[in-house]
């Protein structure tokens, strides 16, 4: 697999702070990792490095990235570095002055805000009194000063229900031109919390029919890069494939689910560079103490996760006997890491056969799954 | 002047213009020696071969095209007759794109 020279993007986790303590926040309760911020000057000396590296664009996540005072300094900072960014956020410390600020940068590709209700009675009951009022004042706060908005909704047992009035919400009062979907995993908090917060066999199930028909009225105006509504795509034209006899899908039969590591690498809040967000136990060096470049070409961890797509299913005992290997992908590796203590492996929580065993049922197939933006660069959480 | 001849003179007055390189944009290289533009301010990108990086790093505002395609001439080999004006296109569309300035004179 041919790596680019420097990665093309960085994911930097900002901050390890935030205002809220959301029950299925995959960043905190995390033991592997130290929640520190660093200086102003630790950042900027950094982001002098991504330029020298030719870095295209930053996201800046968290925590909460808006919880920083000097954010507009190291926003200064990435601008000066000829670099574009985007931020993640849960949108409830935006105000005019920094949706001004973001604005007049002209190098914000989007501010992603995270809206899981319909209102305050859903959104709050995971997020905490007040947030579903901040979160949507931050959006029109955005959208009063023309910076892009992007929006994620997170969905787990609480939202499951409230699904149609979240897109008549966001799609057409809110008049967004789209937003993303995922659902809680197994990481962070939400591990203490699964039982309260992640979906059961039969919420996913009426997730991906609930979704995939909102889809169909709202023109692909939803869509998801994992989750109930890219399972609902995926899993479909597998089971299909599968009926068929058809041949394997091109990237099927091996862990090849994840190229992030082919063009991304991430920054944990106290500086230690991570291959992705989902792995911040794989400690690859700290910044402005080992060169990006070197861990980007040399780090024999990243270059192992590199190889994972070599690993064919069938090396696993999880997958023994599985009608479905000539298509499946194997999926997030950090979520196969939360799960089963191992990245080079299936994960369970992505699993169209145990799906099925736990009486899950597909949706739909066929020619109505065809117009569905999956796989679309939607941010995670 | 007739139709042929204002073409020929904006031709040569390209030729002679000295292009520079916008410092805004960003030229990352790769192992293959492809290279991607990339404008930070309006998210354009640019894809490039080995020969447009040699002419990119050339547009310093102190050369004229015709002075760019002589040195390509020099740093490749079985360099076309058609180079001039591949040369001239690519700095066109990269002015266009908002890539790519002229010095002014004076």
């Amino acid at each position: 697999m041919q790596v680019m020279r420097t990665p093309r993007g960085v994911d930097i986790e900002i901050t390890s702070r935030c205002n809220l303590r959301c029950r299925y926040c995959y960043y905190f309760g995390n033991p592997a990792v130290e929640y520190r911020d660093l200086p102003t000057t630790e950042w900027l000396r950094f982001f002098d490095e991504l330029g020298r590296c030719a870095v295209m664009d930053v996201t800046l996540q968290g925590g909460e990235p808006f919880i920083r005072k000097d954010l507009p300094q190291l926003i200064e900072g990435i601008i000066s570095n000829h670099m574009r960014f985007s931020i993640l956020s849960n949108g409830t410390l935006i105000d005019d002055a920094i949706a001004s600020f973001l604005a007049d940068t002209n190098r914000c590709d989007s501010v992603q805000v995270s809206v899981d209700g319909s209102g305050p009675a859903i959104h709050d009951a995971c997020r905490g009194k007040g947030s579903f009022e901040g979160a949507i004042k931050g959006i029109r706060t955005l959208q009063r000063h023309e910076v892009p908005v992007a929006v994620r909704v997170t969905i787990h047992r609480h939202n499951v229900h409230d699904l149609e009035a979240i897109a008549r919400l966001l799609l057409d009062d809110l008049r967004l031109a789209e937003f993303s979907t995922n659902a809680a995993g197994y990481l962070g908090a939400c591990r203490q919390n699964a039982n309260e917060v992640m979906l059961t066999t039969k919420d996913r199930q009426e997730a991906m029919e609930t979704l995939l028909r909102l889809t169909e009225r709202y023109n692909g105006r939803i869509s998801a890069q994992a989750g109930p509504l890219a399972e609902g795509e995926i899993w479909c034209k597998m089971e299909e494939a599968c009926m068929k006899g058809a041949l394997p899908f091109p990237h099927g039969g091996s862990l090849t689910a994840c190229g992030c590591h082919s063009s991304k690498i991430n920054v944990r809040a106290d500086g230690v560079i991570t291959p992705c967000c989902m792995l911040p136990h794989m400690e690859l060096g700290r910044i402005n103490h080992a060169s990006l470049k070197d861990v980007w070409q040399q780090h024999p961890d990243l270059h192992r996760l590199r190889q994972r797509h070599t690993i064919p299913l069938t090396a696993f005992a999880f997958c023994e006997d599985c009608t479905y290997i000539p298509y499946c992908t194997g999926n997030c590796p950090g979520l196969a890491y939360t799960i089963t203590g191992k990245v080079d492996h299936p994960s369970p929580d992505a699993c169209l056969r145990r799906f099925l065993e736990e009486g899950g049922k597909l949706p739909i197939t066929g020619e109505r799954l065809e117009g569905i933006k999956v796989g679309r660069a939607a941010k995670r959480p | 002047m007739t139709v042929a001849k204002e073409k020929t003179k904006k031709s040569v007055q390209g030729k002679a213009k000295k292009p520079i390189g916008n410092p805004t944009v960003v030229l990352r290289e790769e192992f293959d020696d492809w290279a991607i533009l990339f404008n930070p301010d309006t998210a354009d990108a640019v894809g490039t071969n080995p020969v447009g990086v040699a002419v990119w790093k050339l547009m310093d505002g102190r050369r004229t095209v015709n002075e760019i395609v002589a040195e390509i001439k020099d740093q490749f080999a079985e360099v076309p007759d058609a180079a001039a004006k591949d040369v001239l296109a690519f700095i066109k569309d990269l002015s266009q794109r908002g890539f790519v300035g002229y010095e002014l004179k004076g």
